[in-house]
């Protein structure tokens, strides 16, 4: 591969991006209340965690709702598994390493190969998009033995 | 960092300008894939071709000369599996699609539980890198067929006593009920037992209100016209709109499934009339807008309590957290199946499970959704309860709630007893 199609791939996607951005975005998205914050009850930063576990979610100053019930102070929860937030104005994506809990769950058994791990998590409304400013967890990391 | 900008303002004109033609062969070149070790083989585990399998079977997968690291970890000689069912190879020179015919396994995971619909599918697996594109050359294992069996269930149905029989009390063909009535069962000749809970020649109800027969080879489907009564339970408070309903009960074995022959009863016709035209011995209450019966919830629901603990001293101000398992939380008003909305009990003995659930200061509605709440309670001991509502307020069939606990506030909290 030439240098400068790299290159140039690399600017057109870079250009590209705003573009795409503002196209996607239609709805203005749902405001988070002040001082909420999602958090692990279970398992916390740097712990040592069999393979297969529960991962239970607290939330404080909103409320749960599952997906597509458009509520004010409500989302669900999802869990970003080995991956970082995308941009908070699109919806998070939805595979092996975005976990929904569209259903209003509060807790999710996950099962993941030994080894070390990141998890965090990001509430999401009733389109699935991220409150403004996004209501998310710290990331941990924990490790699979 | 000024001199720089003109330069890539100039490469981003360029670039722009570039686009409709450089995008597609650039990025195609750009992503070049993985290289892959000539030895590296991948292969289903115990599962080999024209298998004839059950309709809901744990796949699992090996992987020899590469290691498996989760999806977005750039690791030489890594990546993670996929699992192709019913599809061909898709291009192996850009991201596996993400669908229900191919499934990412991108938390690194190396076995999945899948459900196959009868009949004949192929299965094969393909591992990709970080970046979900095929390695080169391309790591896959050999595209099975397999067959799951369209007449045969996975197990034999439990067997019934052949004089076994299921019927209405006191409800007969024609019957004009009320709207909120209940509604009896008997059975003869069969036990009672409650689901999960194997025993020969016993099963549990379910009543089918407004609905055909359902497919008597698999578990009884669980929704709004299927009540389970997984309990063991012998009678439901039914709320119906008025009008022309149907009703028949068929017995279930403990994983749901109709016996072998199916026990069940006629499907009997009831006219529903509205409230006070009919004597009833059962006055009806102010409950569900227009929903029949109470909610149903999962025979595996359990509602807890993750902070406090049973027993333990608590401050005067604290923040009571919930648990919920095998079930959603959605806000009151909101019906949506397995769902409902928390309660919490203060110093209160259980409500009705048939009416809503109170509000007051000792019943405190968390209609949000929320699943925490801050509590301030008088020195003192405390009992606790957690109460799931449906979107009335009602509590679900069967109430879904946590055991009762004891905690003590201290005046000063519970640093101030452990100095004591």
């Amino acid at each position: 591969m030439t240098r400068p199609a790299a290159i140039a791939a690399l600017l057109a996607v870079l250009a590209a991006w705003p573009g795409l951005a503002a196209a996607q975005t239609t709805a203005p998205r749902q405001k988070a209340p002040e001082g909420a914050q999602v958090y692990f009850h279970y398992p916390l930063d740097g712990l040592r965690v069999p393979e297969r576990f529960t991962v239970r979610i607290g939330l404080r100053g909103m409320g749960v709702a599952p997906a597509g019930v458009a509520h004010a102070r409500t989302g669900h929860h999802h869990l970003l598994i080995d991956t970082d937030p995308g941009p908070p104005d699109q919806p998070i994506p939805s595979d092996y390493n975005n976990i929904h809990l569209g259903n209003g769950q509060t807790e999710v058994v996950v099962t993941l190969p030994k080894g070390r791990h990141t998890l965090q998590l990001l509430l999401g409304d009733h389109t699935h998009t991220p409150h403004d400013p996004p209501v998310m967890s710290q990331k941990i990391t924990v490790y699979v033995r | 960092m000024l001199r720089l900008a003109p330069a890539l303002l100039w490469f981003g004109l360029a670039a722009v300008v570039a686009l409709p033609l450089a995008t597609a062969p650039a990025q195609e070149r750009a992503r070049q894939r993985s290289p892959a070790p000539q030895a590296a083989k991948l292969s289903f585990v115990g599962l080999a071709d024209k298998a004839q399998v059950p309709g809901k079977l744990t796949v699992r997968f090996a992987i020899t000369g590469m290691d498996v690291a989760p999806a977005g970890q750039a690791k030489r000689n890594a990546g993670h599996h996929h699992l192709l069912i019913d599809t061909e190879l898709p291009p192996l020179d850009r991201p596996i699609p993400s669908d229900f015919n191919h499934i990412h396994f991108g938390g690194g995971q190396t076995e999945a539980e899948i459900a196959l619909s009868p009949g004949r599918h192929t299965l094969q697996l393909l591992f990709a890198d970080h970046d979900h594109v095929p390695h080169d050359p391309p790591v896959m294992s050999e595209r099975i067929t397999v067959e799951v069996a369209t007449e045969a269930p996975e197990k034999p149905r439990s067997t019934a006593a052949p004089g076994a029989r299921v019927f209405f009390v006191d409800l007969a063909d024609g019957a004009t009920i009320p709207a909120r009535s209940r509604i009896r069962f008997g059975s003869e000749g069969i036990t009672l037992t409650p689901a999960g809970t194997a025993s020969p020649n016993g099963g549990h109800h379910h009543l089918l209100v407004d609905t055909e027969l359902p497919a008597l080879d698999r578990e009884i489907p669980s929704d709004f016209n299927h009540l389970h009564f997984g309990r063991g339970q012998t009678e439901v408070e039914l709320s119906l709109a008025p009008g022309e309903h149907t009703l028949q009960l068929l017995m279930g074995d403990h994983e749901h499934v109709p016996h072998d022959p199916p026990v069940m009863s006629d499907r009997i016709r009831v006219r529903v009339v509205a409230d006070g035209s009919v004597a009833s011995a059962t006055p009806p209450q102010a409950t569900t807008g227009g929903g029949r019966a109470r909610t149903t919830s999962p025979n595996d629901a359990a509602l807890y309590f993750i902070y406090p603990k049973d027993g333990e001293t608590i401050f005067p101000t604290s923040t009571i957290r919930f648990g919920l398992r095998n079930m959603g939380v959605a806000p009151a008003g909101v019906a949506k199946p397995n769902t409902g909305h928390h309660h919490l009990l203060v110093d209160a003995e259980p409500p009705a499970f048939d009416r809503p659930i109170p509000a007051d200061l000792n019943h405190i509605h968390l209609g949000g959704g929320q699943t925490e709440y801050r509590l301030t309670l008088p020195p003192g001991r405390h009992t606790l309860q957690l109460l799931l509502g449906d979107e009335n307020h009602v509590p679900h069939d069967p109430p879904v709630a946590s055991e009762r606990i004891t905690v003590t506030v201290m005046p000063g909290g519970p640093r101030a007893a452990r100095r004591r």
